[in-house]
């Protein structure tokens, strides 16, 4: 599989960034749902700190991805009605922002919560915003607002590309998947 | 070695019948003003300094210079008033793996002894909190001013050594054990001892 993307496929770098990130997502919203219901202790905080790296990590990454796909030809797109077209597009546009929005967020009411942010014991981060109890409350919404966002366009994005697959037998799915031999 | 309550009122008691008999030689009391005055700390979580401040507190100072045989510092500190800036870190600090304010309420920090140093005058004295008492030496800065004086003052304690964040939460990368206080008082000349009770 080449690096980089070809008319007909994507490169490994982009399918990457793709399975990596979904494998990240899918493990920083599990801690997230499972951390917040803990007594406080002490493994409760290194449990946050885990979903908080995770979640600085897919930030990091969604700049290199947007960065790159910035600088990668795009696989024509399979013949498809111009609505799915104009679908598939708000669906990717979405996914993008939530890859920034979510995270940011996060980071947001960390900050407004008062709280450190250290990225996996190495680097602390600086705060975003004073302590402040008011926006602690909207980040935290909106953190988890976005997620839910995130699940349902990832469901519908899922969906398009299995029926992509297995209705219009088109190569959509397999341009993206994480095997190797089908690059043509 | 904690002895909260009485013997410390039967120590005030011996104190006042002492300055009673022989009011001559006592150094002049100061009240801090609490407007002017703060007690904070700087402590460290995940590798990210902190900063808290404690507002409610009693200072006692009865200081000269030259007359260090009879000074002493008193400082009574509601730890309840405690801000952190962070609610949530405040509740943990609230509970019995911290401060335990419920059991502890308050702290307290007493001279046994000022000796002058070529750096200044530094006091031995006990800081007890959360029932355990702990023999520090607390160098301090005085400088005398209109109506009274300042005093100015850092230390660095261990929270090991008063039990606070003991067996989970010694772990160092979570919570550093040593944290930096900051004492600033602004102190106001009282004229006359105010009536003991």
């Amino acid at each position: 599989m080449p690096l980089r993307s070809t008319a007909t496929s994507w490169g490994a770098v982009t399918r990457l960034f793709h399975w990596g990130m979904l494998l990240l997502i899918i493990g920083g919203i599990s801690v997230g749902l499972y951390m917040t219901d803990l007594p406080m202790s002490p493994q409760k905080l290194r449990v946050y700190a885990l979903h908080k790296s995770v979640g600085l990590t897919l930030l990091g990454l969604a700049v290199l991805r947007l960065l790159w796909r910035l600088g990668e030809r795009r696989p024509a797109a399979a013949p498809m009605p111009a609505w799915q077209e104009r679908a598939a597009s708000a669906t990717h546009v979405l996914l993008y922002g939530l890859m920034f929005a979510i995270p940011l967020s996060g980071w947001l009411f960390n900050s407004a919560a008062g709280f450190p942010l250290q990225w996996f014991h190495l680097v602390n981060l600086p705060a975003l915003v004073a302590a402040d109890p008011a926006l602690k409350v909207l980040a935290r919404t909106a953190h988890g607002f976005g997620v839910l966002l995130l699940v349902v366009i990832s469901a519908v994005h899922a969906a398009a590309a299995l029926k992509h697959h297995f209705i219009d037998r088109d190569r959509t799915l397999r341009a993206m998947l994480p095997l190797p031999g089908d690059s043509k | 070695m904690t002895l909260p309550g009485r013997p410390s009122i039967l120590l005030t008691v011996l104190g006042s019948c002492a300055l009673a008999a022989a009011p001559a030689v006592a150094a002049p009391l100061f009240t801090a003003v609490p407007a002017q005055s703060s007690l904070g700390f700087v402590g460290t979580q995940q590798g990210e300094k902190f900063t808290g401040a404690i507002r409610d507190f009693d200072a006692r100072i009865e200081y000269a210079p030259d007359d260090l045989a009879t000074s002493k510092l008193e400082v009574a500190i509601r730890l309840k008033s405690m801000d952190t800036k962070s609610p949530d870190r405040d509740q943990a600090l609230a509970t019995a793996d911290w401060f335990d304010f419920a059991r502890f309420p308050t702290a307290t920090f007493r001279t046994i002894a000022i000796r002058a140093t070529p750096g200044g005058p530094v006091g031995d004295a006990d800081l007890t909190i959360k029932g355990h008492t702990k023999r520090v030496a607390f160098p301090f800065a005085w400088k005398a001013a209109a109506g009274g004086a300042t005093l100015d003052a850092r230390l660095t304690l261990d929270r090991l050594d008063f039990g606070l964040g003991a067996g989970d939460w010694a772990d160092e990368s979570m919570v550093g054990r040593k944290v930096d206080v900051v004492v600033h008082l602004t102190l106001a000349a009282t004229p006359a001892k105010p009536a003991k009770p």
